[in-house]
């Protein structure tokens, strides 16, 4: 899987175990109001574990964290 | 004379017409604007029906045309009730049916993403969305309403004692119920708010806070009363500490307002001291226990900016309150919630409903023009959350029943101690656990459940539970998230919920509560 379909398959199955199955990877998780702030520390932590990133407290920003495209479009810069 | 809490609004026009109101994303609406705009509403609404005593519901994502919706339904002569835009669709239909909502203020993105029309709800009017045929209801676009702009309010003959709003929170009974405030409830917290914060004009105050979470009247309304500009905060930034940050920067907040987790996060994650917050001066919280290592870590942060702890639940308004002058140390006992709010009388009593000594813990009970009328559609519920005593050995009157235990410290001040009953705060949301548990257990293949908070260190509670299957039952954790999604928001939905074989039992033969939350609070991460 690449890093988008990893993130996604988090997103689904972990994170909201279940709750937005057709979700993809260009939707908005935010507007939507699918995943609150406890949701977005989770997915910095997998981001770490997962692929040894660690991403800055500034860089954890409403325009990096909108969608499963942007997370990994901002992990690929 | 103020009566009305839509009066501030057309005050301010006329006193300062191009100073901004509401501030969302980079565009404004000035005083003029919000004025004229809601106008424009209310006639539509009148056109389309609305009269004195109705409720219209409001239901999208944050943005200026709240501020005109908000003003608008109550320029109608109606009560407005903000639908949580996040909450699963069920509930906000039975929101929608339960208050008798025939009029919706919405748009078409919110509309079609939530699927609200497939729902069995009856409504007459969509106000926000595009006409299109065949549709079993009036549609009328947001041009329209900006095309209706009006100098003058409809004339509906309002009186202070009107419903102006009702804000829907978590029912034990697993359905949420509705407390209905007046305009003089309203007013009575924004005066008194907008009088002791010093509020004026130059000030530009957050709203972090949904329309349906009580903070959000202080913004808008303590905000108007002071003419200020009310800067609305996104839903999606909520989320993110360096984006709150950085709008609290941009926008020169000078009054912040939000419940502790929020500004517990801004410190630790959204590098404040790389911003230039140099025009804040007061940081307001509510809704939560601050713990005080991290209001102590905030203090020492801004020691230019007052802070001020406000008690209350939603049905007082505010009705405490407590300015924190000197820094807490680390291991100090959390702040106090205060001493009542001008024209509020606080009582604290026993449990055969007498008052205590004082240092002694008892019920707080709640007095004066900040209390709600009541519970929608619920005398019985209404009627037990007040308690009529004699005042002064020959009025009787009426006092609300918080539920909160609370004990009078030596210095007049307040201390909360806790709950008398099984509601919890979890990100400054009030959520009954009973509630949770009703909806576990309409899932057919759960035999018994448990729900209960964990601490999170944080100040604030996660909510976990714990289930057992029916005899052969194959119950698995997913599909029973996904059923308890579709009639709970998303804050009341527990982070973990255990599948047992068997509950730990007291020994009378409950479920051992207290024995799952031990087990729950020693587990690491």
């Amino acid at each position: 899987m690449d890093r988008e379909a990893i993130l996604l398959d988090y997103v689904k199955n972990e994170l909201l175990r279940g709750r937005a199955n057709n979700i993809t990877a260009e939707d908005d998780l935010l507007g939507a109001g699918l995943i609150d702030s406890l949701g977005i520390l989770q997915i910095v932590a997998f981001i770490d574990e997962r692929f040894n990133i660690q991403v800055p407290d500034e860089d954890v920003v409403y325009e990096n964290f909108n969608s499963v495209k942007a997370l990994s479009d901002y992990l690929a810069q | 004379m103020t009566f009305l809490l839509t009066q501030a609004v057309d005050k301010a026009a006329e006193r300062t017409p191009d100073k901004d109101a509401i501030r969302f994303s980079g565009q404004s609406l000035t005083y003029a604007e919000l004025a004229r705009n809601s106008n424009g509403m209310a006639r539509i609404l009148r056109e389309q029906g609305v009269r004195r005593g109705d409720r219209v519901g409001i239901f999208m994502n944050k943005g200026l045309e709240s501020a005109i919706a908000i003003y608008g339904i109550m320029k109608a002569g109606a009560a407005y009730v903000p639908l949580d835009p996040f909450a699963p669709v069920a509930r906000i239909s039975y929101v929608i049916r339960d208050c008798g909502i025939r009029h919706l203020i919405t748009n078409d993105l919110k509309l079609s993403m939530s699927g609200l029309l497939d729902e069995d709800v009856d409504l007459d009017c969509l106000i926000g969305v595009e006409a299109a045929e065949e549709r079993p209801y009036t549609a009328i676009s947001w041009d329209a309403v900006y095309a209706s702009a009006a100098d003058q309010p409809p004339d509906v003959g309002a009186v202070e004692q009107d419903l102006a709003y009702i804000l829907y929170t978590s029912g034990s009974t697993g359905m949420p119920k509705g407390i209905m405030h007046t305009h003089r409830s309203g007013l009575s917290f924004a005066q008194w708010a907008a009088e002791e914060y010093g509020l004026t004009s130059d000030d530009r105050l957050s709203n972090h806070a949904p329309l349906h979470f009580d903070l959000s009247t202080f913004d808008f309304f303590a905000g108007s009363q002071a003419g200020a500009t009310v800067v609305i905060l996104p839903e999606a930034f909520t989320k993110f500490p360096a984006n709150m940050v950085k709008l609290m920067a941009e926008e020169r907040i000078t009054v912040w307002y939000s419940v502790p987790f929020a500004l517990i996060q801004m410190l630790q994650r959204g590098k404040m001291e790389a911003h230039d917050l140099s025009a804040l001066r007061w940081i307001l919280f509510a809704g939560e226990v601050f713990p005080t290592k991290h209001l102590r870590n905030l203090m020492l942060a801004f020691p230019d900016v007052q802070f001020s702890n406000l008690y209350g639940p939603t049905e007082t308004n505010v009705c405490t309150y407590y300015h924190v002058t000197a820094v807490p140390d680390e291991d100090d006992e959390p702040v106090p919630i205060g001493k009542p709010c001008a024209n509020v009388e606080a009582l604290i009593v026993d449990g055969d409903d007498q008052p205590v000594a004082v240092g002694e813990a008892g019920e707080l009970l709640i007095r004066g023009g900040v209390v709600m009328r009541g519970y929608w559609g619920m005398p019985e519920k209404t009627e037990k959350g007040f308690y009529k005593r004699p005042v002064f050995g020959y009025l009787e009157d009426k006092f609300y029943r918080t539920g909160d235990l609370v004990q009078e410290l030596p210095d007049g001040n307040l201390k909360y101690l806790g709950r008398k009953d099984r509601q919890i705060k979890t990100r400054g949301y009030r959520v009954e656990l009973d509630e949770i548990e009703v909806a576990l257990l309409s899932y057919e293949l759960v035999e018994e459940a448990a729900v209960y908070p964990v601490p999170d260190g944080q100040g604030s509670n996660l909510i976990e539970a714990a289930v057992t299957a029916k005899e052969g039952a194959a119950l698995e954790e997913a599909a029973l998230v996904s059923h308890i999604s579709d009639r709970l928001p998303p804050y009341a939905v527990p982070g973990t919920i255990h599948i047992l074989d068997v509950f730990p039992r007291t020994s009378t033969g409950k479920i051992n509560r207290r024995a799952l939350q031990e087990q729950a609070t020693a587990v690491p991460g």
